[in-house]
């Protein structure tokens, strides 16, 4: 297998935007290419989770690709749900290790906040079991299920809420957030219950955003160090454990035997908190933690910017925001960032970052080790 | 009376998932049909109170352990006073599950139904005891 560097990397402000899809793909796109000073690709990989009923447009590998103004250079698209940035940057990863290519560029992104949230929820909801969604069950409800379970496990409110502070208050540093604005603990246990006993100030925003690297084969400043892939059960009805996610711990296994290191060489990371309690789960099922104490760590700082092990130095799903399939993507490129020097504002010391990314209710999941060259 | 679910199981590794499924979840093997009582235990619960078209809020969905180890997602009218670990039963009505909170009767009747012949006579004796009442107040309504 050769060695894959990331020479590029760029996103576009997460939030609620104007543009269309392939607009935001193209900033996106075009500023990855600038920034690894690539004219371009010799291949692309385009994530969009559900551009044909979010947007209304189809066969979308190539109709990113023809947009961006690459409409002669080999396209495909992935979609893994949730974590599809992050798989389209598996895709590009091993066309590059199999050397079947010299520069890829990923991109990803979604657009959704032109349609009413109820339509959204039931649109990203289809990636649930169909016998569970027949029940009413949508994202936030089963997520909903497994944070009451947690809770009675000894996670407290407490340590709930914080995981939001964090992550609102490190938005807060960053110009591409979706939410730069801090909450209160008090604010977060007395906002709008969504699906008890989960808050709306629990639960990331509907966002709108793209995000893209270049992958080469020739060395730049960052080298991906592991891949690893997870998976699990469509129905969370099939599982017997809702506390920990065995997609999450099995992608962490075959990226950290891949890195040839393991979770101790870890600086900063960015992890999928689409709600507050899917943050400590990730913490303990990544091994970041000792098992049972996520919340505890949390609560002490440090997960915080200037912590032990600062996470979601972005402000995560939760305030950078959740533009799905840009998701995976967004999260590598802020650990890009962290290891080159260039997340100015909320800059942590790393040479090793972690980014972790969920898709469905932790069906297929991703962990990438990036690490500075 | 306790409902029956229906389920199936993998005869490679012997887990039984409600409703039945063509195969096992984790082998790719055909499933087998069992059928479970309609009872267990609360493994966790939540209310809805932005539910999703074609629902009203508030919206109670549980997931239960039936008794035989599957688990089951389904409906109820009410979550209070319900914890982890609640037993509950499982009543179908137009072919939707609902989970309702099982009180000391149900307890007693479950008992009953588990006590075997005994407990089908029991119940066999409180079925005729309410078609009578109901008959009885029809004829009066007549």
């Amino acid at each position: 297998m050769r060695d894959v560097w990331v020479a590029g990397a760029a996103m576009t402000r997460v939030g609620r935007r104007s543009e269309r899809l392939q607009d935001l793909m193209a900033e996106a796109a075009h500023g990855a290419l600038r920034s690894a000073g690539l004219d371009a690709p010799d291949a692309i990989v385009v994530a969009a989770m559900n551009p044909e009923e979010f947007v209304g447009d189809g066969n979308f590998a190539s109709n990113a690709a023809a947009h961006l103004g690459f409409a002669q250079a080999p396209a495909l698209r992935v979609e893994t749900a949730t974590s599809s940035g992050a798989a389209a940057f598996y895709a590009g990863f091993a066309l590059l290790a199999a050397g079947l290519r010299r520069a890829v560029l990923v991109v990803g992104g979604e657009k959704m906040t032109h349609l009413a949230t109820p339509r959204v929820s039931e649109l990203i909801g289809r990636s649930l079991d169909p016998y569970e969604r027949s029940y009413g069950a949508t994202m936030p409800a089963l997520a909903a299920l497994v944070t009451r379970a947690l809770m009675a496990r000894g996670v407290g409110a407490r340590e709930l809420a914080q995981v939001a502070v964090k992550n609102h208050a490190n938005a807060l540093r960053n110009p591409y957030a979706h939410f730069r604005r801090a909450v209160t603990p008090e604010e977060v246990l007395e906002s709008r219950m969504v699906a008890d006993p989960l808050r709306l100030l629990h639960c990331c925003p509907i966002s709108d955003g793209a995000a893209a690297v270049v992958l080469t084969a020739d060395r730049a400043g960052v080298r991906v160090a592991g891949i690893g892939q997870g998976s699990d059960t469509l129905a969370l009805r099939h599982r017997q454990i809702l506390t920990s996610f065995r997609a999450t711990q099995a992608a962490a296994a075959e990226a950290f035997a891949m890195a040839g290191f393991g979770p101790e060489r870890v600086d900063v990371a960015e992890l999928h908190d689409a709600f507050a309690p899917f943050e400590l789960i990730s913490l303990e099922d990544l091994g970041l933690v000792p098992p049972g104490k996520a919340g505890r760590v949390t609560l002490d700082g440090e997960t915080a910017l200037d912590g032990r092990l600062p996470v979601n130095p972005s402000g995560g799903l939760k305030a950078r925001g959740h533009p799905l399939a840009a998701t995976g993507l967004a999260q590598i490129v802020e650990c890009v960032w962290q290891l080159t020097g260039r997340a100015e504002g909320r800059q942590t010391q790393a040479r090793v970052a972690l980014a972790q990314s969920i898709g469905g209710l932790a069906t297929n999941n991703w962990v990438t080790l990036l690490e500075a060259a | 009376m306790i409902e029956a679910i229906e389920a199936s199981r993998c005869p490679a590794c012997r887990a039984i998932v409600a409703p039945p499924a063509s195969y096992c979840p984790r082998h790719p093997v055909a499933m087998e049909p069992v059928s479970l009582p309609g009872a267990g235990e609360i493994v966790s619960f939540t209310t809805l109170h932005a539910p999703p078209a074609g629902f009203r809020a508030p919206l109670h969905i549980a997931l239960i352990e039936l008794e035989g180890g599957a688990r089951f997602v389904c409906h109820g009218a009410d979550t209070r006073g319900l914890r982890i670990g609640s037993r509950v039963a499982i009543e179908a009505v137009d072919s939707v599950y609902y989970f309702s909170h099982l009180g000391a009767v149900d307890r007693a009747r479950l008992f009953w139904h588990r006590a075997g012949r005994a407990g089908d006579r029991v119940s066999a004796i409180a079925r005729s005891l309410a078609k009578r009442v109901f008959k009885g107040r029809a004829r009066a309504s007549s």
